[in-house]
């Protein structure tokens, strides 16, 4: 064979060239295609209660073909009552959060009133991991038959899908934070129309909120063992009536809660945002994920769904966390068992604060079952 | 912008394959290789 200003190659050294060249392809496609796997959302199986899926940008349409376009599952009752707006996937690497979105879709029918659901909030910060964490792509779960894939995403914005972060974001609330918090859905709200994607996906978001006409947002999350808002519903001021009866209503599921005020100058957040601007009762929930934990050991799937961790329980018995940690780990399905159980209860304290505005749900898992079963005795089985 | 882009990493990874080839030590065609992997991934699969 011969190149622009080269001789004949040898033999030998050609098959060498050749053989290094169908190697590197190889490897190529390999972990390209194990890279792309990682953009293919899992399916959800919406229960027959779905009145109406839209997606995103129906409500802004700045979003239609971006990264940040999303579905909007609305359930609606025959009857009128309050409007409830519900985000899981806010932070994909809070897998509760996302799955505790995922059962109530696949189970929920309203009677009364309306409640719209939006799964995977970022759906960009779904397509890629954490950098140098080693996290697993995905979760599993056994439904009645057959095993279902999730992804773990991180919680940020992909950076292909918006690039560069500035040293300091000032972000819309006027609040100074570091650089990558520009892709950190949770601290863009209310958004910009004319913004980065994350401010935009989160200005589409408060528009769901005004065009619904939504009473009470529920911004479902996770946080690390060691973070002190734990087990906690953090709470913005006009909603800690709510929050109160909330705390007691807890306690008929056997779990306890924390009530955490949103604090007026942290801008930026769900908590903080939808009651300002929206107007509307906003709560945020907490559970404990050691999967996104810095004192976590390797991480895995088991992790994810078992949560059993050899240092947590250490960490715990030391004083270290704000929340027991046991050997037999915080599995996911007590993690969305605790989200449902605040859920229900949020339902009965606003019907108790608004009998005029009545919202009646079925079927939601009782929490009970969750804990009992598993998240995936919830899950309609793969195709 | 994205087409300039993509037509700058094509003629990068044309380089290195020539360079595989040209190269006499098989360590430093193993290395082009090594390269020639992350411009392919680039090119092909990651946006």
């Amino acid at each position: 064979m011969k190149l622009p200003g080269s001789r004949i190659l040898p033999f030998p050294r050609f098959f060498f060239s050749s053989g290094l060249l169908i190697l590197s392809l190889l490897i190529c496609f390999f972990a390209g295609k194990e890279f792309l796997l990682q953009r293919q959302p899992e399916p959800i199986y919406p229960s027959p209660g779905l009145t109406s899926q839209k997606k995103l940008s129906d409500y802004f349409p700045a979003l239609r073909k971006t990264a940040g376009e999303t579905e909007v599952y609305i359930f609606e009752g025959q009857e009128p009552g309050g409007h409830i707006f519900l985000t899981g996937g806010t932070h994909p690497n809070e897998p509760a959060g996302f799955m505790t979105a995922v059962v109530l879709i696949e189970n929920i029918a309203v009677e009364k009133g309306k409640i719209v659901i939006v799964p995977r909030a970022n759906a960009s910060a779904f397509t890629h991991s954490d950098p140098q964490e080693g996290n697993p792509q995905r979760f599993f779960l056994e439904t009645v038959s057959g095993r279902r894939f999730f992804r773990l995403g991180s919680r940020l914005t992909n950076p292909v899908d918006q690039w560069p972060d500035p040293a300091i974001y000032i972000n819309p609330g006027g609040q100074k934070l570091s650089g990558s918090e520009v892709r950190n859905l949770n601290r863009c709200y209310p958004g910009r129309p004319d913004g980065l994607l994350t401010e935009r996906i989160a200005f589409g978001l408060m528009e769901v909120i005004r065009q619904e006409k939504i009473d009470l947002g529920i911004d479902v999350h996770e946080s690390a063992p060691e973070y002190p808002v734990i087990n906690a519903l953090v709470f913005h001021e006009n909603s800690s009536e709510l929050a109160a009866l909330v705390a007691m209503n807890m306690e008929s599921f056997s779990f306890k809660i924390r009530l955490e005020a949103s604090p007026p100058n942290l801008r930026g957040l769900s908590h903080r945002e939808w009651g300002d601007a929206a107007h509307i009762l906003a709560v945020l929930l907490e559970t404990p994920n050691a999967s996104h934990g810095r004192l976590k050991g390797k991480p895995s799937p088991a992790l994810i769904v078992e949560g059993i961790d050899k240092f947590y329980p250490r960490a715990a018995r030391s004083g270290r966390l704000f929340v027991d940690y046991p050997e037999s780990g915080i599995p996911l399905k007590e993690r969305v068992a605790r989200h449902l159980a605040s859920i229900i209860s949020l339902i009965d304290a606003f019907n108790e604060l608004f009998p005029e505005k009545e919202i009646k749900v079925k079927n939601i898992p009782e929490p009970a079952e969750v804990m009992r079963r598993g998240v995936g005795s919830f899950l309609h089985p793969p195709d | 912008m994205q087409i300039f882009y993509w037509l700058l990493v094509l003629y990068l990874t044309i380089n290195v394959i020539i360079s595989l080839f040209r190269e006499r030590k098989p360590w430093n065609q193993v290395a082009c290789s090594l390269v020639l992997i992350l411009f392919l991934l680039r090119l092909l699969f990651i946006q």
